[in-house]
């Protein structure tokens, strides 16, 4: 039994503002470096199947099907081969990242119509460059909105990753569970879960600005 | 000519089910179960090849494992179950208010839950009541009560606005709207959050092992405090499998309580 103590709170905070701050940095760093290695593994697999009926319908399958698995079975299945810390997080936070990602690429790549395809084709363009200069700028907005879910999706499953030693404000969370009954075991686990949620409404507001200046000039309304 | 068109329309909605039917029993269906089914052998298998010490073969035992497996269903099912009766209700009584301020705050707060990480909710209920089951049980259903509340109030809300006038035109009462029209057609979208809202527990109650509420993930976090790998495949394995499964007759589920017209 612990009661919110709000003084408690401040003073917790004012002290340890260091140590906040750099498990903040660490939660947004190992969710962007999974995001970055994600987005690229996940447009790349997205560019291979998009047009082919059988492998596409496959992998967004198995995509679908992997998410259900809970993160902490995957973070513990993994640590025997790939130990403790970043490596584990990191592949879990990919992991979990690609299914939106590659799902809405598909979706992105096969909105693109048919007749600016082929004026594409009229313009001697080659199928590679027509990937490169029409098929994804168009495609981006919609690539970037799954980014934008599995962004959501790996800052809480990074919270949980704390348990395998991994970095960012799950460690606070944890923390408050080992010093159970102690004065401060609360304002470690409140701490640690709104960061969580504060880095995750900050991340979603951030999007809209990355959407906004990544996508390409013509297509912006 | 209208009656023709009319013929016309019946036959080509039948013609168009006509194919839907056989094709709901597939082997694509039945892929998820079959790979659980394969899994969960070669699980079996690997582990009676293994030499269990002391520590392992007190876990790697089927008392104990269907023990802790009855546990994880137990939260998962009795979780679900709560939150589909508190938030369908309580979503459809939303979706009707008339001030749209109250409907907006609700939604904002579902998004924010929604950014609220798992852990984070179990453990503050821990810390700010006590462990134990019921504290995991109240947890899920916090967390699982706003995607299906959500879902609720969007899948009533979609409902066309034409559909809803012709109701009325029909003479039918409001809660005849409401039970006849809105809700019926808002099913798959309900289905499809609470099936979310399993999958969800199924994962958080993983977690509850850190609040000593038992579940499979006691068998995860002893197999890692203790470096017994065997323990920690075999209890991740089986929540995985779980997971899936559960999915699995969620949308098998979700198929049969459709609405047949939709």
């Amino acid at each position: 039994m612990n009661a919110l103590d709000l003084d408690g709170l401040l003073t917790f905070w004012g002290r340890r503002w260091d140590d906040i701050l750099e498990l903040v940095l660490q939660h947004l760093a190992v969710v962007a470096l999974s995001l970055l290695i994600a987005t690229v593994v996940g447009v790349l697999i997205g560019i291979l199947v998009w047009n082919r009926p059988v492998p596409r319908s496959l992998t967004i399958a198995a995509a679908g099907v992997a998410l259900t698995i809970p993160s902490l079975a995957l973070l513990a299945l993994i640590t025997p081969v790939f130990g403790l810390g970043w490596t584990p997080t990191v592949l879990s936070l990919v992991f979990y990242s690609l299914l939106p990602i590659v799902r809405n690429t598909v979706v992105g790549l096969r909105e693109v119509s048919p007749a600016i395809m082929e004026s594409a084709k009229g313009m001697g363009m080659s199928p590679a460059k027509i990937l490169f200069a029409v098929q994804l700028p168009m495609a981006w907005p919609i690539i970037l909105t799954g980014v934008r879910v599995a962004a959501q999706l790996t800052i809480g499953i990074a919270a949980i990753a704390a348990y395998v030693a991994g970095p960012g404000l799950g460690q606070f969370i944890f923390q408050g569970l080992s010093s159970l009954g102690s004065k401060n075991a609360l304002n470690f686990a409140l701490t640690g879960t709104l960061g969580v949620v504060l880095l995750a409404l900050v991340v979603d507001g951030a999007f809209v600005l990355i959407s906004r200046s990544t996508t390409s000039r013509g297509l912006r309304v | 000519m209208t009656v023709t068109t009319e013929t016309q329309a019946i036959g080509a909605t039948r013609a168009a089910e006509a194919p839907a039917r056989p094709r709901f029993f597939t082997w694509r269906r039945f892929t998820t179960p079959i790979v659980v089914v394969v899994v969960l052998a070669l699980l079996l298998l690997w582990v009676s090849t293994l030499q269990l010490d002391s520590i392992e073969q007190r876990t790697l035992n089927w008392g104990y494992i269907t023990l802790r497996v009855g546990e994880h269903l137990s939260l998962t099912v009795v979780a679900s179950a709560l939150v589909a009766v508190l938030a369908i209700p309580t979503g459809i009584l939303l979706a009707k208010t008339r001030s749209a301020t109250v409907r907006n705050v609700i939604l904002a707060i579902a998004n924010i839950g929604q950014a609220t990480p798992a852990v984070g909710v179990v453990i503050l209920l821990a810390i700010l009541w006590q462990t134990g089951y019921t504290t995991a049980l109240v947890a899920l259903v916090v967390y699982a009560f706003l995607p299906v509340l959500r879902n609720t109030m969007i899948g009533i809300q979609q409902v066309d606005a034409n559909v809803r006038e012709s109701a009325r035109g029909m003479g039918m009462t409001p809660n005849q709207v409401l039970t006849r029209i809105e809700v019926p057609l808002a099913v798959p979208v309900i289905l499809a959050g609470l099936r979310t809202a399993l999958v969800f527990c199924v994962g958080v109650a993983t977690i509850a092992t850190f609040i000593n509420a038992g579940g499979l993930g006691d068998m995860i976090v002893n197999g890692l405090k203790l470096q017994r790998y065997p323990v920690l495949v075999v209890g991740a394995v089986l929540v995985a499998c779980i997971a899936l499964l559960i999915d699995w007759i969620a949308g098998f589920a979700e198929d049969l309580l459709k609405p047949k017209g939709i």
